[in-house]
């Protein structure tokens, strides 16, 4: 499935270079989608403030949150007056006015909330991780069966920024060579809380901190790298070793503040070491891939490629060589994998997800990906709060292929 | 008298021996930072004859007359002017090049090319939009060869929105420009590099020929080498549309310009490594060639034999395909 769809994007790409000179004299054919707004937190006016600079194609139409300072809030960043607020998502769906629904809602209400879109016949772009449990998430992809003109994109965004995307097609085109190890973390200093204003809220705002309502670290940072190779590679991971404890943080919360999860992918004979803590700063974000001809290290707009020792004693055989005026290497060795950082990921993944609805297509991020991804984290949040070493089970039925 | 002069005899002889026995030749490298990229000087002689000084304050001298990243290069002057500015010998000669080049290629090449370079996003400040129709239509009435012209060293505009863009040619020029100093110093036996475009002469130690690998289209400086060849005294340069493109309505655009409709070229041609005797005529025309494209110049060279071209370009079906007009000496891809 995901192979397809990356050789239908690569052809859609090459056929681009050929259309008529005329670029930006194309009109925009289609009206913009009506959007409404579900989960009005730091996530959803996130969204808000980006889709409203997409004029052409959202029009955020209706807000729904159960906090009415947040849905107040929201209400405020509307570029219409009339735009209609909510604090029962379900009354959001009897609005007629609304073709198409955001889902960024704590994760523990992701599969209620998407279930009812999706029964509702709108188009749904639902917040990562997909589902909080392994059968929420086959409940979907069963739910999403036959319904080929509704589209379902899952915000796992790294699909459709350009670096990732050029980074995955190095790893196919075997540039990297073979590659054995990920290493990536995604660290703050800090409580990852947010301000609760009235402390009978703790609960509703800091949803993070409890088991009740999220996956922790794993489920709301490490799932985007985990997306990401599972992606790129077309895999999910066999076996799933963690550890991990609330090991600087004791402020009464039960998700872990320092996890290390240990992903196995024996088909491919590479390792995938997934880590995060809320004690050290240094590395903040992290993301290394690592192979026999080089490493690509990547921050979240920007990326740098290192060949290894043996690249580059290859290219030095020759005496000289032409080309396309290059990128120079910088001091550490590396050269830019694009000139330029990236815009937030989040525009380029709207501007899919727009396109994906006009054409009733298939999105990079589905149900079926956001099923293995979902899938992953959850065996991931297992072994890290279980102790065991958990695995992959063949009977999770997702797709065809 | 006679026993007297002998040993001097013999003296002058040895001297005479010593100084015109060949001393074997030594590898020295230069490697340095110039235009935006780097460059680098492969010489064989007896001794070290050029430093990193020399090469170095020559470019930076040239960076004063032609680069668009110096404020206060002559041709910024010349951009910010309303009739025009005095220019050096290289600007000069830089103008004359580009007119012949444009002439040759039927005006794909043109210098005063600079605003639809700016306006697509490819220039020294970058754009905050993509053109649409009407504004292309404007920016394209202030292109053109016929609004500049050089009287003794006076280069005049008649419009003051005229304005140059010599990078397609600058970069083969400075690599002319190495090639000359190191020629001021007898050396026999070089190759310079310069942003991709080379200047060759001669061999190395052992009669064994430079090989000059040409870089694959992915633009990844993991990709290995497309092909490797020995080119001939001369230089080879490389244009390609696989480094610099952006994207506009999920289109990929080029860097290089069609002057005459004012749009991105947009054809099969996705990079050409071409030979020439130097290296600004060389450079000069592959951008011209990526413009004129596949057919229009295949015919072009089957005409000029002084020239050779290695063509990588798409087939309709989406296919990758190469040609060669002149036999390289080719080696295997490594």
């Amino acid at each position: 499935m995901e192979r397809k769809t990356f050789l239908k994007n690569s052809a859609l790409l090459a056929a681009g270079l050929f259309i008529d000179n005329k670029l930006s004299a194309m009109p925009t054919l289609a009206a913009p989608l009506k959007v409404g707004i579900v989960g009005c937190g730091d996530r959803g006016t996130g969204i808000m403030h980006i889709i409203n600079g997409m004029t052409d194609m959202f029009q955020i139409t209706a807000v729904c949150d159960v906090l009415d300072f947040r849905l107040a809030a929201a209400q405020k960043l509307g570029k219409s007056a009339s735009l209609k607020a909510y604090t029962d998502y379900r009354k959001l769906l009897d609005d007629k006015e609304v073709d198409t629904v955001i889902v960024a809602v704590p994760l523990h209400m992701h599969y209620p909330v998407a279930a009812a879109v999706i029964n509702s016949g709108r188009h749904l772009y639902l917040e990562k991780t997909m589902t909080y449990t392994i059968d929420q998430a086959l409940d979907l992809v069963k739910l999403m069966h036959n319904r080929n003109t509704q589209v379902l994109q899952v915000g796992h965004q790294y699909r459709y920024s350009p670096l990732y995307y050029r980074v995955k097609e190095m790893i196919n085109k075997g540039y990297l060579g073979k590659i054995t190890q990920i290493d990536c973390r995604w660290d703050r200093n800090g409580s990852w809380r947010r301000p609760v204003p009235d402390s009978s809220l703790e609960r509703v705002i800091n949803w993070r901190m409890y088991k009740e309502y999220s996956g922790g670290l794993v489920a709301e940072l490490l799932s985007h790298q985990i997306d990401f190779i599972n992606w790129v590679f077309d895999t999910h991971p066999q076996e799933f070793f963690a550890t991990g404890g609330i090991d600087y943080f004791k402020d009464g919360r039960e998700t872990y503040d320092n996890v290390q999860v240990m992903l196995r992918y024996p088909e491919l004979g590479m390792i995938g070491n997934f880590g995060a803590t809320c004690g050290n700063a240094h590395d903040g974000y992290l993301f290394k891939i690592k192979g026999t001809l080089g490493t690509v290290s990547l921050l979240t707009d920007q990326g740098i490629f290192y060949p290894e020792k043996k690249l580059l004693d290859e290219k030095g055989t020759v005496d000289g060589v032409t080309g396309a005026t290059r990128i120079v290497w910088n001091k550490g060795g590396g050269t830019p994998i694009l000139p330029e950082p990236t815009r937030d990921g989040t525009w380029y993944a709207f501007k899919d997800f727009y396109t994906k609805v006009q054409n009733r297509q298939l999105p990079d991020s589905n149900v079926f990906t956001g099923a293995r991804t979902a899938i992953s984290v959850h065996l991931a949040n297992q072994a890290l709060y279980s102790n065991k070493i958990t695995a992959w089970d063949k009977s999770y039925k997702i797709d065809s292929k | 008298m006679k026993k007297r002069l002998l040993p001097a005899i013999c003296v002058a002889l040895i001297l005479l021996y010593a100084f015109t026995r060949r001393q074997p030749l030594q590898r020295f490298h230069l490697n340095g930072y110039a235009q935006g990229t780097t460059y680098s000087i492969v010489y064989y002689a007896a001794d070290s004859l050029i430093s990193l000084k020399q090469t170095d304050s020559l470019l930076q001298r040239f960076d004063e007359s032609v680069s668009l990243y110096l404020p206060g290069s002559l041709i910024c002057k010349f951009n910010r002017s309303v009739k025009g500015i005095r220019v050096d010998q290289h600007f000069q000669r830089l103008v004359r090049e580009a007119i012949k080049i444009h002439r040759e290629t039927d005006g794909l090449v043109d210098p005063t090319v600079k605003p639809l370079v700016d306006a697509w996003g490819f220039g020294a400040i970058k754009a905050s939009h993509t053109p649409d129709s009407n504004e292309v239509k404007k920016l394209v009435k202030n292109v053109g060869l016929k609004y500049i012209s050089l009287k003794g060293n006076f280069l005049y505009k008649t419009r003051p929105n005229i304005q140059l863009d010599l990078n397609g040619i600058a970069q083969g020029y400075a690599v002319d420009l190495l090639a000359n100093l190191l020629e001021r110093q007898h050396i026999k036996s070089y190759l310079i590099e310069l942003g991709g475009e080379l200047r060759i002469k001669g061999t190395k130690p052992g009669n064994q020929p430079f090989t000059v690998g040409i870089e694959g289209i992915s633009g990844f400086d993991a990709e290995p080498m497309r092909k490797v060849i020995e080119p001939p005294d001369g230089a080879i340069t490389t244009s390609g549309n696989y480094r610099k493109q952006h994207e506009a309505g999920g289109k990929p655009i080029s860097h290089l310009m069609n002057p005459l409709t004012g749009y991105p070229v947009n054809n099969e041609m996705i990079s050409i490594t071409v030979y020439a005797q130097d290296a600004v005529t060389a450079d000069g025309f592959d951008n011209g060639f990526m413009a004129m494209g596949l057919k229009r110049t295949l015919a072009y060279l089957a005409k000029h034999k002084n020239m050779g071209a290695y063509i990588v370009y798409r087939k309709a079906d989406g296919s990758i395909k190469d040609t060669t007009t002149m036999s390289f000496k080719s080696k295997r891809p490594i």
